[in-house]
């Protein structure tokens, strides 16, 4: 949260990637460093232990809410 | 003698600011990664940097943290001015 | 190294003291000035950069980083060697059970009670003997009081600021003491509550004053438990009937009786947990009447599993002296432990 609120700061729309369970870490985060409401993508939680193919489908579910993120 | 002392005080949040202009289409643009380096994420954004080509971006520029645990080193966000877009990840 | 914080010029040791209570950034206790030096000493000890984060208290939104812990350290009277405790203290602090709003801010006047478990006691000095609730030692004396300092300045815990304490206690100067695990029969604290084996840790408790009960009538360790039971039960009766995180401070003179008879931490446990309950009748001999209503047979358990009972070894070497220790108010703040030194990669939660 804090590298893409960075990215913001310096000027290039930035899509954050979570996973679901630091939903709630990281909607406090975004309001502490002064972007409440931040929009973000999250995805299943764990990623360490997901296989490529589950990896693959959150890829592509993050390119597209990723897109709806970056046009506003 | 004098000596000088620090604030022990709360050193106030941020204020809030204005996000960066929005991006209609990745058509023909380069997208930066700032990858955190944990389990699963080069698998995750390979597979991103495959679907941000499909959909038109003509470049993927990739960086890992060197510590998972803290901001992008300046290395990296000195890169940032480059992009037009970043996808940043990933928080667990 | 960069500190983010504001400096002050000031004409010397004595000038320092006028400006930092005129600003209520003290306890009233004089405090060592905190340079930029003592600071950064503090967190090269921890290996932290200054702006690292060591937590966030979300009703707030308030960020806590190891720059302004380590102010308030340096000015409790930490060493940097102090510090990491601190840290950990305030991590433990943060985790969301513990609630640490809540804890702070309430008419309740808990204080955080910190207790140390681990090799780090030794290389600190810490004395877990004589005087373990008091001032025992340099250690435990200042760690406890950063924690307070830190909660002061950084959250705004003063007194008719956040912290709306009716009466308070005076844990609230500093209330931390180290477990005395050499000369105890019984695994440390920490590890009872899953930290490993060797490992430095801190758990932190929001808790009420110590409660003094005496018994050096009996070896039987039912008996002596049974004096516990009954201060617990005061407390439930006088105090707050909710179950909660009690903790209970065992001297060697009564934990010689429990190790000739066999009993673990585990026993000791099982046994609170039967035996320490009252019935919602008995507030009626104690000016509480009113409040009994229909529900008199009501039963309530000071603990609702055995596991929110912390026992600690320690105290003394004489005197059949043990203390009850109750919570703020019932389930709502959990006791939280973490490990000293190995949050590399903890979420903030």
């Amino acid at each position: 949260m804090h590298d893409a609120i960075t990215v913001e700061k310096l000027g290039i729309p930035a899509v954050g990637v979570m996973t679901t369970r630091f939903v709630s870490a990281a909607d406090l985060m975004a309001r502490v460093l002064g972007a409440d409401g931040y929009r973000y993508v999250a995805i299943e939680h764990p990623i360490s232990s997901a296989d490529e193919e589950a990896l693959d489908a959150e890829a592509k579910q993050a390119l597209n809410e990723g897109l709806a993120i970056l046009s506003g | 003698m004098s000596i000088e002392v620090l604030d022990p005080t709360y050193g106030g949040g941020a204020n809030a600011f204005a996000l960066a202009g929005r991006l209609a289409s990745l058509e023909g643009k380069t997208v930066g990664i700032i990858s955190n380096g944990k389990r699963g994420t080069r698998p995750f954004f390979a597979s991103l940097e495959k679907y941000l080509k499909q959909a038109g971006a003509a470049r993927v520029v990739w960086h890992t943290k060197a510590n998972y645990s803290a901001p992008a080193e300046a290395s990296i966000t000195a890169d940032v001015k480059n992009w037009d877009a970043a996808f940043v990840g990933i928080g667990d | 190294m960069e500190l983010a914080s504001e400096r002050f010029l000031l004409d010397g040791i004595v000038a320092a003291q006028e400006f930092y209570h005129s600003r209520k950034w003290t306890d009233g206790l004089p405090v060592v000035p905190p340079t930029a030096e003592a600071v950064e000493k503090c967190l090269e000890w921890a290996m932290l950069p200054p702006d690292h984060l060591v937590g966030i208290e979300p009703v707030r939104a308030r960020r806590i980083t190891a720059e302004k812990l380590a102010i308030n350290s340096v000015m409790a009277g930490c060493l940097p060697m102090h510090f990491p405790v601190v840290v950990t203290a305030f991590t433990a602090m943060l985790r969301e059970p513990f609630l640490l709003h809540g804890a702070t801010a309430s008419t309740g006047g808990c204080a955080i009670l910190i207790v140390v478990n681990g090799p780090i006691r030794q290389e600190l000095g810490m004395d877990g003997t004589f005087n373990a609730l008091g001032s025992s030692d340099r250690a435990t004396t200042t760690i406890g009081r950063a924690v307070r300092l830190a909660l002061y300045n950084l959250l705004d815990v003063r007194p008719g600021d956040v912290d709306r304490s009716t009466l308070g206690h005076p844990g609230k100067i500093s209330y931390c003491l180290a477990e005395d695990e050499e000369n105890s029969p019984w695994l440390p604290l920490a590890e009872e509550r899953d930290i490993p084996q060797h490992a430095s840790a801190v758990t932190v408790m929001s808790a009420g004053a110590p409660r003094q009960l005496m018994n050096e009538w009996t070896t039987e360790p039912e008996q002596i438990l049974d004096t516990f039971c009954a201060e617990i039960k005061a407390s439930m009766r006088h105090y707050s009937i909710y179950p909660g995180n009690y903790a209970i401070v065992v001297p060697p003179q009564l934990r010689t009786h429990f190790t000739n008879a066999g009993w673990s931490k585990a026993d000791i446990r099982q046994y609170v947990f039967e035996n320490a309950k009252i019935y919602r009748r008995e507030w009626a001999d104690c000016g509480k009447g009113a409040v009994v209503g229909s529900r008199g047979d009501t039963e309530y358990q000071a603990l609702s599993e055995p596991d929110d009972l912390l026992v600690i070894a320690a105290g003394g070497p004489a005197g059949g002296f043990g203390a009850v220790i109750p919570p703020w108010f019932g389930p709502k703040s959990k006791a939280c432990t973490v490990a000293i030194g190995a949050c590399v990669d903890c979420e903030i939660q």
